[in-house]
This record gives C-alpha cells, structure tokens and sequence, in this order.
C-alpha cells in the first residue's frame, strides 16, 4: 500500500535525477537545486501517470477529443478555443480523483502541517521551451489550503494542459490529445519581505557582460503578474558590481531606497553562477527571501526575447484575459468615462448641421470624424475588448464554485440586462403592433416608392402620422449605423419592410422570456452562486455578477454606439462628395471610409478634381464543394438552444435587410449591429464566426431563437431558400429533408440536391 | 466598414497558425474506400433490414462497387428479392477511443447480379485483384458476383458532420 502511494505523490527531495518526463522539468530542476544545496521550498509532484489515471477513470479523454475535434483547429477562432477550454475544464473539475490517488494527496497535505499556505504549479514534461516564451499557457492556484482545497487545485491545473492559451499554441507544445499530460508540482508557499527574478545574461543582449535582477516588495507572483514594477539592476555578469539600479515605480510613502542590500545582490549573483554551472545553461530564476534567506521558487533556460511576428496576435489574445484587478479598473474606466464619452460624441456629431458648414469647414469635420473614429477604434482593442472578458470571468468563477452540469449555465445570470439591441427591437415590436391596428397604413406602407415618399404618404392615413412620428425617432436613435459603407438611415426601405413583416409576423412571433421571467431565473442563479462561495466571498461574487452583467450589456452596446461614429463620418463624406459632384469636381461613386484623405484636401482646394474608383471588393472565398457534392449536415457550436427548420435566407449586402422575411433561417457571416432587429423575425441563425459569448448567441438567446454559430463557410455552403434544420441544442445544420427513395434517382437521373420541394419525398416525422 | 475587420474578439486564428486544409470530399472517400477491404451490406425483405459484411473492390470512377456471396445464403435471397442496397465503408477500427477521427461512408445504389460470361470474368478480375486470397471462392460455381450501381455517397467524419456526393455529377 506504501509503495503503491509513493508511485502517486513524489516528494521534491526524493524526485530521481532521471525523472523528467514523469515530473515534468520545472520540479525536476527544483529537485536538482535542493540536492545541490539551495534553499527550495519544501512540496511534492503528482507525476504525469497520476493525470493519466485521472482522466482514464473518468473517461475525459473523449470529453478533449469531442471539444477539439468538433472542427479543425486551424479553423477554430480564439473565442471558440476559450469556450472548448471551459468545457473541457468544467468537465475536470466535475470529475472525481481516483480514491487512492485523493488519499495521497491528502497524506501528504497532511503531513506538511494544518494551515500551511500551498502554490499548485503546472509541470508538464517539455512545458518551459513554449511556456517560457508565452506566459500565461497553464495555470497556477496559490493560497491553496487543506487536501480537499489542493486535490480541487491539482484538477485546475490538470486542465490547464487545454487552456485556450495552450490550444493557441498547440503546434509549440506538440499538444496532441493521445499523448499530452501533466505533472503538478505542490509546494508550500514562502512569505519573505521581497522576491523576484533574476537573469544570467540579458534576456534582450544576451551577448553583453551583464545579469539582470528585479526586486518587489512581498510575493513573486506580483511581479510575474505585472502587477507591481520592480526595481531593477543590472550587475556585470562576471564581478557582479552593480552597473545600473533603476527604481520601481512606488506609492509616495513607500522608502526611496533600493529594495536590496548589496549582499542580497551578491547571494543572488553567486546564486545565478552556481546554478548555471548546475544545468550548464544561464539560467531565468524566480526567487524569494534575502540573503542568508534567499530560496530559488524556479529555474528555467532564459528564453531570448525575439522580435514578434507581426502577424501572430495570439499573444495580444491572452492579454484579451484580465485578472479581477484589472476588470475593476477596466469597468470604472469603460463603463463610467469611455462609454458616456462614446455615446456623447456620437450625439454631438449627429446633431451637427453640416449643411450650414463652408467646404473648408466641412472638410475640418471629416478630419474629425475619421480621427474620432480611429480613436474610438484603439479605444475597442484596448478596454472594449478585454473589458468584454468580464462575462468570461464569471463564466469561470461561477462553474468553479457551482460546478453545473451545463458550463454555459451562467448565461442566466446575464439573461434580461437592458441592452440597446433590445431596446431597438422593442422599439420596432411598437412600431409594427402599430401597423398592425391599422390596415390601411398598412397598405400605404406596403405601396411603391422610395421610402421618403412612402412615408409621406402614410402621414395621411389613420395612424400614420403617430406612425411617421415614431419611426422618425426610431431611425435617429437606432438606424445611425452602417452596413458595407452604406447607412441604414439612408436605407429606410428595408427597415419598413422588416416593420411590415414583423407586421404580419405578429403575435406568432416569439419574444423569448418576459423580462420578469428573465429577471427570475437570473435571480435563481445569483442565489446558487451565493450560496455556493458562502458569506465570506459574497462581496466578491457580487462584484463578479455586477462586472460581468455590465461587461455582457457594454460588449452589445458598445458595437452600436461604435458604428454610430462610422455612420456620422459616412454622413459627412457623402456630403462633402455630393458638393464636390454638384461643382462638377467629383466623378466616380465609391464614397467610403478610404476616400477621407482626398475628400478633405479637395474641399479645402478648390482646383482639385477627383475620381473616385470603386474599390475592389473582397472576393468571399467559395468553400471548397466538390462537384456533385451537397452538405447534409454541418457541425457549429450550439450557441442558443432550440431547434427550428426554415429557408435560408444569407444576409451579405443591404439589400438583403429588407428581403429577409418572416420563418426564415438567418445565415451570415456574423450578426451585425445592423442586422439585429431581423432576429425577432428568424426562425433561427446560423452564423460562420463562432463563439458561445458573441453578439448573434447573444441576441439569439435573448429571444429564444436557436443559434447555431462558429459553422465554417456557412453562407457560401448554404444557398437562399435551402431548407434547413437548426439544431440550437447540439450545434447541428441538417440541409434539406431526410428521403427515402434514394436508389430511384439514377446517377444521370434528376437533380439530388436535397432542397426540392417539400414532400416531394417521404418525411421522417 | 468595420464589419469586415471583425468585431470584437472576433479575430480568426487561421492567419496565426495556418493549417493544412483537408483535401475535397471525393479524395476524402477514395482514401477511405482504398483502405477498408470490408463493407457492412444492408439489404432487406418484407420490411426486414439485414446486414452482412462483405469483402468489396470499387471502380476507380466510384460508380460500381463489387462483392460477391453464396447462393445458399440469406442475403442472397434478400438481393434477388429487392436491389435497393446500402454499403458501409468505415474506419472504425482504427480508432477504437477516438470517435471524432472515425470516417465512415454510406453507399446507396441498386445491386444486380452479374450472370456468367465475359462480364462475370471482367468484375470477379475486380474483386479479386483487391482480395486475391478469394479467387477459388468467386470461382465456385455456387457463388452469385453483385455489382452496385451507386447512386450516391454519404460520408460522415467529427461524430456529425455528413456531406453527400455523386460520382459523376
């Protein structure tokens, strides 16, 4: 029995020179330090056999292959690769750890005394040559105290072997589900007064004669975190004299001071030598405690910094994953200032009267517009984006504590927030119930014409100029936003039609739940989260919920209001264009975004004569069908539940707004703010860009529709008026109806492509 | 405008890694059908599905696939009875615990017999150049030669996804 448990945990000071590939390096070389003398601190590892048992006795193997074989890798986007991550990690944490591998943790937990602080580290054999390189890829738990606290601890890390960062980086860390595992190494946590890194040679010149040392007050994980700026020194590699100090930046009380003595500087500098005469390389060191206290937490190979590929951004994705520090900054700072700003300008720059501007002044506007625009864009990718992992974070923190059977549970919790797609499709519900009352309207509206005209004719009719009134007011609120360099405003008509539609879509139309139920079965939730963290973290949870329903609400709002800028530059382009054709200055039509720069120098010079060529438009790759090939079934994410079968109808151009009728199957690329309000008509959506947090599940889910998203190629696969069956529940595309009669159909005989009439051939149900 | 750069975190991840796109559907199944020696043949009667495994050989057009069986035997009778046959061509056994790498290929077609003479000599050459070790067997004269006229491939791969092809289309 002894034995049998010694084969599970492995205490640091018995770890066997030999024993990487079980261990994983980072323990092994701790173990390699402690026996050369170096204060380490004390711990144990679970080898990786303890992984594979694990995962054998709860069968989660197939659980990895069923999240990361649903589509090729390559095809899957970061924001899927986060949702396959979370799964896959719900899955591990729900998964109990084998009776006798649990009793030796806790054997051993035991054994290192009641109360003691533990860091649960990842080890993975032949981690550090790609973790090195990109922070960030496995997780650490620190502060883990008790058996109970470490087994739940050693399961995250276990699952971190599939952290999105890691399936990011697969190709690096050989990542394979048949042959990838996990060591974990568990060590007791040391509180000393200052701690940090230490380099044997300038990770940046590596050439030059010189260490580096960084140095924080308290814990090493500030340091790694970026959470705190380190003093730091550079000393000569070979005397180690100090040859600069550069102070951290510290509160204002905080001591003037180095944080260092020079013999703390010295023990680290003979520490660095030794440690490369050990491994034979110059070493990354994580340290803590000064001199004669100095204990080494890791040693690694220093890893040259090399200039990043300008077009891998996998790295700016794992900045896409703030801490709870940087979410409560990110909230005061997105929702209080950046968002009332956004909205502000959007407001001030519609309410401009352009018309009354000379072109010189005009062409001031422009500048401003496009400059407002690029700002607002840099503000996106900075705050917008990462301030948008708030729900992701409650994702996490709610299946930590929960442990749901469904990961995406915690979607509940956001169900019912005041979002201003709702707002618009409420709007329009109003306008069409409007419609609705009053057939002759409803005739006027259906009538010819352009819309203006439309519109002005409807004035007369009962309940129309109640009618104009409020779709005048609803286009200035919510129709400021373009499509393909086109405005919505100035695309009424297909607004009108889709008011018409929902029209006579009427009362069949789902709206999802009523805000009250909503309101509910969020408050369900909020009350199981609660009770799962208990009253010690309840503050905590609360401010998670808060964060994460304000992060849901602004990642939609913040579209619209962001296309809101996009829509006044447009505005005043089109202008500028218009004058410049009115004085015979301006041939050509393509008025768009690109166009700013030369717009704006022929406003303000009256000799200038343009000709705009259109710009070529992207070709849309065609998905590569064979010939006499026809998709049956497509796989995506099953984004929000239900199941519904209609005709497709793809949404690529403006145009296709106002086509999009009532029952139809919604397939884009991506749900657009533009396109929102024809959600409420669809029987379902499908979209090629996937993800369980984007805009489309979002709205989708919010009324009940089923969405399934993150299906490659789908609005070039599926073609207008296929019939299709939209699996919500399971992430499925059935094209065409299930027939029979296949043998019937010679191969020269009529056309096989499944989307004949229906009942054409036998039904299945 | 925007809607082409992407919102959100929307950013695809192909441009970081590029992958290997998977060849097209017909070389997907002319790899599979090359590899598995063995189909499951389904055939019925009087409402009753049966199916039996079969050693078969495939043209290199994809339209014809040919096997061979014992009079004597059960799914004899069904095929005279009824031509309207599937095939199930799968790789299954290489992949016992990962259902997501399993392929599998649903043939469905018209079987007829071959009678014997210059045609049955050109299909048993068929089969037997992929099975050679069943040469006496096709030769005996109490074995009926079937060739299936497919009509259409259904090929399903990732536990879900199922595209269907036509040879010939």
């Amino acid at each position: 029995m002894a034995t049998r448990s010694v084969s599970w945990v492995i205490p640091l000071d018995r770890v066997a020179a030999q024993s990487e590939p079980s261990v994983g390096g980072k323990a092994a070389r701790l173990a390699r330090m402690a026996r050369a003398g170096f204060r380490v601190p004390p711990g144990f590892c679970l080898p990786a056999t303890a992984y594979e048992r694990f995962v054998k006795a709860a069968g989660l193997a197939a659980v990895v292959r069923l999240e990361l074989g649903r589509k090729p890798l390559e095809a899957m986007r970061w924001e899927e690769m986060w949702d396959a991550a979370l799964r896959i990690r719900s899955a591990f944490l729900a998964a109990p750890i084998p009776s006798a591998l649990a009793k030796a943790v806790t054997g051993v937990v035991e054994a290192m005394g009641p109360g003691v602080p533990l860091a649960v580290r990842s080890s993975a054999p032949g981690e550090d040559s790609a973790s090195g390189a990109f922070a960030g890829i496995h997780e650490s738990v620190v502060g883990v105290i008790g058996g109970p606290g470490v087994l739940d601890a050693v399961k995250v890390v276990w699952a971190s072997l599939w952290s999105d960062a890691a399936l990011l980086y697969r190709r690096e860390l050989g990542l394979d589900p048949s042959r990838s595992r996990m060591a974990v190494l568990v060590q007791a946590m040391v509180t000393e007064d200052r701690s940090g890194v230490a380099f044997g040679r300038d990770p940046r010149a590596p050439a030059r004669d010189h260490a580096i040392v960084e140095a924080v007050p308290g814990l090493c994980a500030d340091l790694v975190d970026g959470r705190v700026d380190p003093d730091r020194w550079i000393l000569e590699r070979s005397s180690g004299a100090v040859v600069e100090w550069r102070r951290g930046v510290r509160g204002a009380s905080d001591p003037e001071e180095p944080l260092l003595a020079a013999s703390d500087l010295t023990a680290l500098h003979q520490a660095l030598g030794k440690v490369e005469v050990l491994f034979g390389w110059p070493p990354d060191v994580e340290w803590t405690g000064r001199a004669p206290r100095l204990t080494l937490l890791q040693s690694r190979p220093i890893t040259t910094v090399a200039s990043p590929d300008p077009g891998d951004k996998r790295a700016w994705y794992l900045t896409l994953r703030p801490g709870p520090r940087r979410l409560r900054d990110l909230k005061d700072r997105v929702a209080g200032e950046l968002i009332p700003a956004l909205e502000a300008e959007g407001e001030r720059f519609a309410t401009e009267d352009l018309a009354r501007l000379d072109d010189t002044a005009l062409a001031g506007t422009i500048e401003t517009r496009a400059a407002a625009l690029e700002r607002w864009r840099q503000v996106y990718e900075e705050a917008f984006i990462p301030f948008a992992h708030g729900v992701r974070h409650l994702g996490q923190y709610y299946n930590d504590a929960v442990r749901p059977r469904d990961a995406y549970e915690f979607v509940g919790l956001l169900q019912g927030q005041p979002m201003l797609a709702s707002e618009r499709n409420r709007a329009l519900a109003d306008l069409a119930a409007l419609v609705q009352r009053h057939p002759a309207l409803r005739r006027v509206l259906a009538g010819p014409g352009d819309s203006s005209e439309t519109l002005r004719s409807a004035r007369t009719a009962d309940g129309g100029e109640e009618f104009v009134r409020a779709f005048e007011a609803f286009a200035a609120r919510f129709l400021d936003v373009s499509y393909r360099g086109q405005r919505l405003r100035d695309r009424a008509d297909t607004v009108l039609a889709t008011t018409l539609e929902l029209a006579d879509a009427g009362s069949r139309r789902s709206t999802g739940m009523s805000k009250d139920q909503a309101a509910s079965a969020s408050a369900a939730l909020e009350d199981r989260l609660l009770h799962a963290v208990g009253d010690s973290r309840r503050d905590e949870a609360l401010e998670v919920i808060e964060i994460g329903r304000l992060s849901w609400r602004l990642r939609d709002d913040d579209n619209l209001l962001l296309g809101r800028i996009e829509s006044q530059l447009l505005s005043a382009l089109q202008l500028g264009a218009d004058r410049l054709r009115a004085q015979g200055r301006l041939a050509g039509e393509a008025v768009g975004e690109g166009a700013s720069g030369v717009l704006i120098e022929a406003l303000r010079n009256p000799e200038r004569r343009l000709t705009l060529s259109k710009l070529p438009v992207a070709a849309i790759p065609r998905a590569p069908l064979a010939e006499g090939e026809v998709p049956r079934q497509l796989i995506g994410q099953p984004a929000a539940p239900g199941m519904a079968t209609g005709r497709v109808r793809r949404i690529r151009t403006v145009d296709d707004l106002g086509r999009f009728r009532a029952g139809e199957v919604l397939v884009c690329d991506a749900i657009q703010p533009t396109m929102t309000h024809l959600v409420p008509l669809a029987s379902a959506v499908v979209e090629r860009r996937g993800g369980m947090l984007i805009h489309g599940a979002i709205i989708a889910r919010e009324l009940g529709i089923p969405c399934v998203n993150g299906v490659a190629d789908a609005a070039d696969i599926l073609g207008d008026d296929d019939l299709v069956t939209v699996d919500g529940h399971l992430g499925i595309v059935t094209v065409g109806q299930p027939e029979f009669e296949l043998e019937r159909i010679g191969p020269r005989g009529r056309g096989a492509r499944p989307d004949g009439e229906p009942g054409e051939f036998t039904r299945l149900s | 405008m925007t809607d082409q750069r992407g919102r959100g975190p929307d950013f695809d991840t192909e441009a970081a890694s590029p992958g290997v796109a998977d060849p097209a559907l017909p070389e997907r199944i002319r790899h599979l059908v090359r590899n598995e020696p063995y189909a499951i043949l389904s055939t019925q009667g009087d409402g009753q599905p049966y199916a039996s495994i079969v050693a078969f050989a495939m043209t290199d057009d994809f339209r014809t696939a040919v096997f061979a069986t014992p009079m004597a035997t059960r799914k004899y009778r069904l095929l005279t009875a009824c031509e309207r046959v599937a095939l199930l061509v799968d790789n299954r056994c290489k992949y016992p615990d990962d259902m997501m790498r399993i392929e599998a290929v649903t043939a469905t077609g018209r079987a007829m017999q071959v009678e014997r003479g210059e045609e049955f000599d050109r299909w048993a050459r068929v089969l037997v150049a992929r099975h050679p070790y069943l040469g006496a067997f096709v030769a005996s004269p109490s074995v009926a030669l079937f060739r299936v006229e497919i009509v259409r491939f259904f090929h399903v791969e990732r536990f879900q996804e199922v595209r269907e092809w036509r040879p010939g289309a």
